[in-house]
């Protein structure tokens, strides 16, 4: 018996999805967003 | 004249050695010993195993900068701890082994009045007969180890386009392993790179892990607050694994490694086999394994270490069930136990307990990842130690305690998902706390509004400012302390 899993039930990202996360423009604005949400974490781990 | 030794050099040592040179005055000694000439930046040894990065670019020469900032260094290993001093040698010292080619195998005592033990993790490749470059399968954990597996990793990439096919069994070499991130990182960097090559077809990619389910990292899994609601981290990484066709063996210890084919069991005592022909297996860790004595030259090791070689401190190490632990069982100051003028920062801190459930199987085997300790904390518990340390300097036992709890500080992880700065991609998760408190945060553990992870060439683009920011950071550019860690 194999044990090798598959997560045929587990939700894939539709078209639109995977072109955003490719999108030079908008991953550009998620960057900014990513880089203010890690800074904020950082301070807060600063005492 | 203080004299502060700082007993190993990656993330955290490293860290804490800068600040405490940028705090003290010149006339104070800051000290570092460390087995290895060179500083790694060990989450781009990723990159390395897939052929992307040579070693050059994530490793330097230590001995040049800390010349240029006036901290003392000794390339050696740190042995024997005598902090109470001894027989021949009244003040706190530790004993030391040089490996510099100079005087290698000579030994040394260091005196000090202040100890950072920022050893890490040893790589117990032991604990499963087989495991590791000396073994039967590759690793990433250090460059040199990274650069053997890039290279076994283009055979395979040569024996697909050779029209073979090929399986690739990628994640965690013991029931007690963590570090599950960086063991999915190569595993989504590998299938990148084959995609890439065109001959992802002929592959199979196998992720093989301690975790009762993907996306618990070692951490009691997360819940991600989205739009949308609430994602557990399990419903991320399998939507990762099913987009990209990887398949998964959780639950599981590896028993051993022979050519060819790992051997393991499952959390419900099954046993099972997986050929392959390529194995990139992470080892579990342990402490340094650094023995303690006190003035009479009794041993104290299990006094001031855990049964693990880490280092005890001031954390709760009551043994509790699960539903016991609590978020202030962690420790704040890492200050040990038994030393007052002694601490253990970054991996080298032996944990109160895991945050993952531990679970055995019905043979009695340990399938528990350890908790994860990874480079955020470790770097902030460095800077905290040396903070400490240095109002310590200046205003004695009236100086402020600096305190860096995994229960109150939270943690960006951004996981590689593949190389290519218009085509690459990487998860990047926060977290919110690292240590989960239900007490606090209800069911979810967490602050779901800090909690997220997000897939996309973004991520890629902050894992490689990351590793530019960090290698300058480390190499102690100008303005470097105004990188946070
Ligand atoms: C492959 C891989 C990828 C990773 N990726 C990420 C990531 O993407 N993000 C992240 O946050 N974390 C990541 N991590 C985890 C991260 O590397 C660790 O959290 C971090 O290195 C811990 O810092 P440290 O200083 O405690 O230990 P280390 O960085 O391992 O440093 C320990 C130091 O102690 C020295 N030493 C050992 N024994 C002795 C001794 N007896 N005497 C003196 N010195 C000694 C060692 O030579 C070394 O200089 C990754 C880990 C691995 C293995």
């Amino acid at each position: 018996m194999s044990n090798l899993t598959t997560f045929p039930n587990a939700p894939l990202p539709s078209d639109k999805e995977l072109r955003a996360r490719r999108n030079v423009v908008r991953q550009a604005w998620r960057f900014v967003v990513l880089n203010g949400k890690m800074l904020t974490m950082v301070t807060k781990g600063h005492h | 004249m203080a004299r502060t030794v700082i007993l190993g050099a990656g993330i955290a040592g490293h860290t804490a050695a800068l600040h405490l040179r940028r705090m003290l005055p010149k006339a104070h000694d800051v000290v570092v010993v460390s087995p290895n000439s060179k500083w790694n930046w060990i989450p781009s040894n990723i990159w390395v195993g897939i052929g992307r990065m040579t070693p050059e670019q994530v490793t330097f020469p230590l001995a040049p900068i800390y010349r240029r900032k006036g901290i003392e260094f000794h390339q050696a290993l740190a042995t024997e701890l005598h902090g109470d001093g001894s027989a021949e040698l009244p003040r706190p010292h530790v004993t030391v082994r040089y490996t510099d080619p100079a005087r290698q195998g000579q030994e040394a005592r260091l005196e000090y009045d202040y100890l950072v033990n920022a050893t890490g993790p040893k790589l117990n490749f032991g604990a499963t007969p087989g495991l590791g470059p000396d073994g039967h399968s590759w690793s990433v954990c250090t460059a040199g180890h990274a650069t053997d597996a890039a290279r076994a990793f283009a055979q395979v990439v040569g024996r697909l386009e050779a029209g073979d096919h090929q399986t690739l069994l990628i994640g965690m070499g013991h029931g007690t392993c963590t570090c599950q991130g960086a063991a999915f990182e190569y595993t989504f960097n590998a299938e990148h790179e084959l995609t890439k090559a065109g001959v992802r077809d002929r592959a199979e990619v196998i992720y093989i892990t301690n975790e009762v389910q993907l996306g618990d990292f070692g951490m009691d899994s997360m819940n991600f607050g989205t739009k949308r609601g609430i994602v557990p981290s399990h419903v991320f990484a399998e939507s990762l694994f099913q987009e990209r066709g990887v398949k998964a063996i959780m639950g599981a210890h590896v028993e051993r490694v022979e050519p060819g084919v790992v051997h393991y069991e499952l959390l419900d005592g099954t046993k099972g086999q997986q050929p392959f022909d390529f194995a990139m297996l992470l080892p579990p860790f342990r402490g340094a394994d650094l023995k303690a004595f006190d003035r009479e030259g009794a041993d104290i090791t299990s006094e001031v270490f855990a049964p693990s070689g880490f280092m005890k401190v001031d954390a709760d190490y009551t043994p509790k069930p699960y539903e016991e632990w609590r978020a202030s069982d962690w420790p704040r100051t890492y200050r040990s136990l038994r030393y007052d003028n002694v601490w253990a920062a970054g991996i080298a801190f032996a944990p109160p307990h895991p945050m993952s459930r531990p679970r055995t199987t019905p043979n009695g085997t340990a399938i528990a990842p350890a908790p994860p300790r990874t480079g955020m904390p470790s770097g902030v518990i460095g800077r905290a130690v040396a903070q400490t340390i240095a109002e310590r300097v200046r205003h004695g036992a009236a100086g402020k305690v600096h305190t860096a709890s995994m229960a109150e500080m939270g943690a960006a992880c951004i996981a590689s998902a593949g190389a290519g700065w218009l085509d690459g991609k990487a998860a990047a998760m926060t977290v919110f706390p690292i240590v989960p408190d239900p007490e606090k945060y209800g069911d979810a553990g967490r602050d779901t509004k800090e909690t997220f992870g997000e897939i996309g060439l973004s991520a890629h683009w902050m894992k490689a400012m990351l590793h530019y920011l960090f290698l300058y950071k480390a190499k102690a550019r100008p303005l470097w302390f105004l990188i946070p860690e």
